[in-house]
């Protein structure tokens, strides 16, 4: 589990990071409450957009008078509308996101990295905690104080080993759906990104992971402890059930990989070693989950 | 079936619980928390059974490893193959002394269920039964166990113990270097049978009751039998005896023995019967518990003293002591002379005598020089360093004397042997010694009297031991006609006069229409009527390298297990080494 100067410290490294990189929204269109990013309508920015032909209720003030001095009928001059983006986080808590040091410190960093990011950009931040089938909002004002961690603990799913219940999350229309997520659990990827991409929602699938979770280096007999469940298994672990749990641990997220394509999500896995900012450059702007900020 | 050169190499097998308790122990060792556990259940197979057998299956190291100790196993227990057409050849020297009978329904069971072993691993037996004394006749030739056992029906043990050497040296030449030879005894011995030999002992410890021996005295006119009877056993025993003769048998009597105890019977010899029995109650070893008696009568001797008066005193001492020896007035009938040499009367007597020279004159003096005895059975064991003798006149001495007593250069004592005569000549005048006072003087002439009364032709009536040398002397050119029969008077079979039968029985030696000998033969050694010392002992029936190897052939294979023991190891020393990652995470 986290203290305070470990959730202090992951903080810092997201303010550092948010100050290059940013989640893509520049790379789309957005609708909504006035703000700084370009709307899919139009608006009163100071971008032109296009001409069209006035029709009654339009705002006098949009006629471009130029072309009716030179054509006579009444064009109206249209610009791009400038709103809020709205991005809807799903951050999976569950335990296996915290087991080890330094994936919990990937994990709170990039969680920060994500808030700060739109703070940052004047978006609307709706965040949902998720653990097994268990949901909990939370209020984004906890982020800075580092609150959010005592709405973690207050998870308490039955089944704590259990897929995300995204059916449980509040997704807002046209808005940019991040799930932060190590994605270990037993589930089919394609239903989680159905309901993650509907009402034009755009998906940035985060997925913090660790080496020792890729490429183990087990040999022998082990009593496997589960942190979710709170088991213990014991295994024969041989140099072919070791070769059959890789190629297991590399299906299992080729198969996310494949189902972000094809539902257009950017999926990112964002490894635990390395300096945050480093490893989102190398792994999370390529993938086009991130975009930098110029 | 395979058979195992080795099969101290199966031990290897131990192996197995080794390895799998190093598996097990190895799988406590490490406790890991880990986020993955439904990818690594992904991985998992069927399991066939428990939980602890499925954690085996994907060990490709671990049976390897059990493979390569089953594989070890068998090339350490040295498999081999029956060879066909292979014998074995088995020699049996039977102990043939009495005490074996009392076990020999025992023996012929053991013999049953250690012959097979004994064959091995051979397609055929070929055995060989020796009786442990060599001039025996064989027991058994032959292949088959059955015909064996029942030809030990037929064999009885009847004899004194008897070094089995001389049997076992010819039973190891019958069956060579590779056959077995196995000593079947009663008794069991720290010391192992000479000649790479193997023995059973087929006897336990009895406690037996028997008849020792037997002694005649003459009372007041009677003649009685003294007979001892002895417990042999380790506790006391209470038997009863009686008298049987052809008329009755008297009321049994009670007889309390002690552990080891002797004790004697005795009574009066019934006058008028012939043969006599005493008979004791019966116990495990029967030889002994029957005393067949006659009255003893030795063959009389005719003793005819012609001396001197200074020899008459000397004269008569002797003829007291000589067991039925008989005075006669006749010369010419008599067996022995008792005559004295005078120079000056120096005729001797033609038949056996006993001479003794007189000189008259009494002034020699005392004879010196050492005393030395020749070897000779007369002299045998005599001891004559206290003879003093006195200087006399000398007997004339004959060419094929030969002298039995030396002092320095002189002769003392000599024996003349002359167309069948035999004289024993005292080349110094007794009287003037102080041979009278000598053991050795009494012994020598008791034996040289018993000599020309066991040469004379008589009948005679004794009491033999079984088994016992008869020494009879029959006129030439007749035939002997001899029979036996058991106690009860049942006739029994005899082929050999010069020896008693081998059981209790009563005898008779005839010549033409004059019975030489009517004895009674009794058991008598109790050595063999000791059973305390009997014992179980089994062989150790091994079975020798070059036995085996003659017998068998070895696995054709052995080249196949070898490298397969090798592929076994290098696979799972392949998937135990410890590897590097390899694999890139998926991106």
């Amino acid at each position: 589990m986290m203290d305070s100067a470990a959730l202090q410290k992951a903080h810092g490294s997201a303010l550092a990071a948010a100050g290059r990189l940013r989640l893509p929204l520049r790379s789309r269109s957005w609708k909504g409450q006035a703000g700084e990013f370009a709307g899919s309508g139009t608006g009163s920015s100071l971008d032109f957009q296009d001409h069209r032909s006035y029709m009654p209720g339009d705002d006098p003030r949009h006629i471009n008078w130029q072309a009716y001095a030179r054509t006579g009928s009444y064009t109206m001059k249209l610009f791009r509308e400038e709103v809020r983006p709205v991005v809807d986080l799903v951050a999976d808590v569950s335990e296996s996101m915290f087991f080890e040091p330094s994936k919990a410190a990937r994990t709170a960093e990039l969680f920060y990295f994500i808030c700060e990011s739109c703070a940052a950009a004047g978006a609307t931040v709706a965040i949902t905690l998720v653990r097994g089938e268990a949901a909990l909002p939370l209020d984004p004002s906890l982020v800075g104080s580092h609150l959010w961690w005592e709405q973690v603990r207050k998870l308490s799913p039955a089944d704590a080993a259990a897929p995300p219940d995204l059916a449980k999350v509040p997704l807002r229309a046209n808005a940019i759906r991040v799930f932060l997520s190590d994605l270990l659990f037993e589930a089919d990827p394609e239903p989680m990104l159905r309901h993650l991409t509907q009402r034009h929602g755009d998906v940035v699938i985060l997925s913090p992971w660790l080496i020792a979770e890729a490429d183990p280096d087990w040999d022998g007999n082990y009593d496997f402890l589960d942190p979710e469940r709170g088991l213990r298994e014991a295994h024969r672990i041989e140099p072919a059930t070791l070769r059959r749990y890789r190629e297991a641990y590399q299906n299992h997220f080729a198969l996310w990989k494949t189902a972000a394509r094809r539902h257009h999500a950017a999926f990112a896995r964002i490894p635990c070693a390395d300096d945050l900012a480093t490893v989102l450059f190398r792994e999370a702007v390529p993938a086009r989950a991130l975009e930098t900020i110029t | 079936m395979p058979v195992f050169g080795n099969p101290l190499g199966l031990l290897a097998l131990l192996g197995i619980p080794v390895v799998l308790a190093i598996h097990f122990l190895q799988r406590k060792a490490k406790e890991l928390p880990v986020s993955t556990l439904f990818l690594l259940e992904r991985t998992r197979r069927e399991a066939a059974g428990g939980r602890n057998f499925e954690r085996l299956l994907p060990s490709i190291p671990l049976w390897m490893q059990l493979l390569g100790i089953l594989l070890l196993a068998w090339l350490l227990a040295e498999p081999r193959y029956e060879k066909p057409a292979s014998v074995q050849r088995v020699a049996l020297v039977m102990d043939s002394s009495a005490s074996m009978s009392v076990f020999d329904e025992t023996m012929r069971e053991r013999l049953g269920s250690i012959l097979p072993k004994l064959q091995g691993h051979a397609s055929a037996l070929e055995i060989v039964a020796l009786d442990a004394v060599p001039d025996q006749p064989r027991i058994y030739t032959g292949t088959s166990t059955d015909e064996l056992l029942e030809a030990f029906r037929e064999w009885r043990p009847r004899g004194g113990p008897v070094d089995p050497s001389t049997s076992l040296r010819l039973a190891r030449s019958l069956v060579s270097g590779e056959g077995t030879v196995l000593y079947v005894t009663d008794t069991p011995d720290l010391a192992a049978p000479p000649f790479d030999a193997l023995r059973l002992a087929v006897g336990t410890p009895v406690e037996n009751v028997g008849f020792t021996g037997v002694s005649f005295t003459r009372e007041e006119g009677a003649l009685i039998w003294r007979a001892l009877v002895r417990n042999h056993g380790e506790t006391a025993a209470s038997r009863t005896w009686s008298i049987v003769t052809d008329r009755g048998r008297s009321e049994p009597r009670p007889l309390e023995l002690a552990a080891g105890s002797l004790v004697t019977v005795q009574a009066a010899f019934p006058a008028d019967a012939e043969h006599v029995r005493i008979v004791l109650s019966t116990d495990k070893f029967p030889w002994d518990d029957v005393l067949p008696l006659v009255a003893p009568a030795p063959k009389p001797l005719n003793f005819f003293a012609g001396t001197s008066p200074r020899f008459e005193s000397l004269a008569a001492k002797l003829a007291a002591s000589f067991d039925a020896a008989e005075e006669t007035a006749d010369a010419a009938s008599a067996d022995v002379f008792v005559s004295s040499y005078n120079p000056l009367d120096p005729v001797l007597p033609e038949g056996s005598a006993l001479v003794f020279v007189e000189d008259e004159t009494r002034t020699g003096a005392w004879l010196k020089g050492g005393i030395v005895a020749e070897s000779h059975p007369l002299m045998s064991g005599l001891n004559w360093q206290s003879l003093l003798a006195r200087e006399t006149i000398q007997l004339e001495r004959m060419e094929n004397d030969q002298v039995l007593l030396w002092q320095d250069q002189r002769p003392l004592i000599l024996l003349r042997e002359n167309s069948g005569a035999r004289q024993l000549l005292f080349n110094f005048d007794p009287t003037l010694s102080n041979i009278d006072k000598q053991p050795a003087f009494v012994v020598l002439v008791h034996r040289f009297v018993e000599g020309i009364r066991e040469a004379k032709i008589a009948p005679v009536v004794e009491n033999l031991e079984t088994g016992q040398a008869i020494r009879l002397r029959s006129a030439p050119g007749s035939e002997l006609v001899f029979q036996a029969t058991d106690p009860a008077g049942k006739s029994i079979s005899w082929t050999d006069p010069r020896r008693a039968p081998d059981q209790p029985c009563f005898l008779e030696i005839k010549q033409v229409d004059t019975t030489l000998l009517r004895a009674a033969a009794h058991f008598g050694d109790p050595r063999e009527a000791d059973l305390t010392d009997c014992g179980d002992e089994n062989p150790e029936l091994g079975g020798s390298r070059a036995a085996l190897e003659r017998q068998t052939k070895p696995d054709p294979l052995w080249r196949v297990w070898i490298l397969l023991l090798l592929l076994s190891l290098l696979i799972a020393w392949k998937y135990s080494a410890p590897r590097q990652p390899t694999i890139e995470p998926a991106a």
